[in-house]
């Protein structure tokens, strides 16, 4: 559901370290290691889930990957309700 | 690890030096000119595997039972593009880390057989390529996240070479199967067998070297950290087996719902099975040396 959107991803992740129970907006995902290179992809896939929407693999900007926060901007801004 | 360590190890390694000299020769023997080996026909037939059937990823799933003859030809076609896309992005990766070694302080016996082996890869990244856009009119593209950081710097080797040696066997069990696949184009099989052939050495070297990077590592890490190489070693099979599974080929199978279905065949008992029999020997080799 489009609706839900960053909270699934919000959700895919935790589901993945099960030692955690948040992460904050702006927590940087990759220094954290919460994502790195082996779980990027699926991160992507993650997010086309969410969103409904293709990412273009060759146009990937890695910087809107850092955090929740710039991730829910650059894919789930048109859906955003809060 | 300490790169003179490593120097000395290998040097003092008879059994390695034997079999490096062997590779070296064979490599020398057995040199073909890529570019005048194949034959490249116009097109390649649509109606008929492309894949041997039993490495698809459809394979032995309740998703296989919903698609037609004609459906499962063409996955098999999306899906081997994706398996020789795979090994170009996998050679541009390990060509660059083993140019940035050869020559270098604790590589400089096996620098030599490193020639060999960039002048290969180079070869098969273009035969791979070649295949792709002749046969499939596209390379399928990896996202630059994924491009592989590596976790820590004195293990760095070990890592490096560990997943070349993970990601040539896991290519080899297909070509190995491919080349001999009657139902497949001579064309497919003949690709699969070159690669099969140069790759049989490359393996037996990643071997043997994986071996001496480690017993480096062993001495001077904690348990710790060698329980983080493990998990590490692990991950990267998984994420190596499951870049086999491509949304973007389902899609272009003509598949609605291509994420959906990537996730059923990643949950299905047959992908287990899948995953075992892929790394049955790799597994095999990483335990018995204590790496996983
Ligand atoms: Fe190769
Ligand atoms: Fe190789």
């Amino acid at each position: 559901m489009a609706s839900a959107g960053i909270d699934d991803v919000r959700a895919w992740i935790l589901g993945r370290h099960p030692d955690r129970t948040t992460i904050a907006p702006d927590e940087n995902l990759i220094e954290s290691r919460l994502v790195d290179s082996l779980s990027f992809v699926e991160l992507v896939y993650a997010i086309e889930g969410a969103s409904g929407v293709e990412v273009d693999f060759d146009t990937i900007d890695i910087q809107d990957f850092q955090t929740l926060s710039s991730i829910e901007k650059a894919f789930f801004a048109t859906t955003r309700i809060a | 690890m300490t790169s003179r360590m490593v120097s000395k190890l290998i040097d003092q390694d008879d059994r390695f030096l034997g079999i490096l000299d062997r590779l070296t020769t064979k490599s020398i023997d057995d040199y073909y000119n890529p570019y005048k080996l194949f034959e490249w026909p116009q097109s390649l037939p649509a109606a008929m595997w492309w894949m041997s059937p039993e490495l698809t990823t459809t394979h032995g799933t309740e998703a296989a039972e919903r698609l037609t003859q004609e459906q499962l030809y063409a996955l098999s076609r999306h899906e081997s593009i994706n398996f020789y896309s795979l090994n170009v992005h996998g050679i541009r990766e390990l060509l660059i880390e083993v140019t940035k070694r050869i020559h270098t302080t604790g590589f400089e016996t096996p620098s030599e057989f490193f020639h060999h082996f960039i002048g290969e890869e180079n070869e098969h990244m273009w035969f791979f390529a070649e295949f792709c856009l002749r046969y499939g009119r596209k390379i399928y593209r990896q996202p630059v996240g994924a491009s592989v950081e590596i976790p820590r710097s004195h293990v760095e080797s070990l890592l490096v070479f560990a997943r070349i040696l993970i990601f040539e066997e896991l290519v080899d069990h297909f070509n190995s199967r491919m080349a001999l696949d009657e139902r497949l184009d001579e064309t497919i099989r003949a690709i699969n067998r070159i690669h099969h052939q140069d790759e049989s050495r490359h393996i037996a070297f990643g071997r043997e070297l994986v071996t001496v990077l480690f017993e480096d590592v062993k001495r001077t890490s904690s348990d710790e950290e060698l329980k983080e190489i493990a998990d590490y070693l692990r991950r990267y099979l998984t994420f190596s087996f499951e870049s086999l599974y491509n949304p973007q080929v389902y899609r272009d199978a003509g598949i609605e719902n291509p994420l959906d279905l990537r996730r059923e065949l990643l949950e299905s008992p047959a992908r287990v099975e899948f995953e075992r029999s892929v790394f049955r020997k790799t597994s095999k080799f990483l335990e018995k040396t204590g790496l996983i």
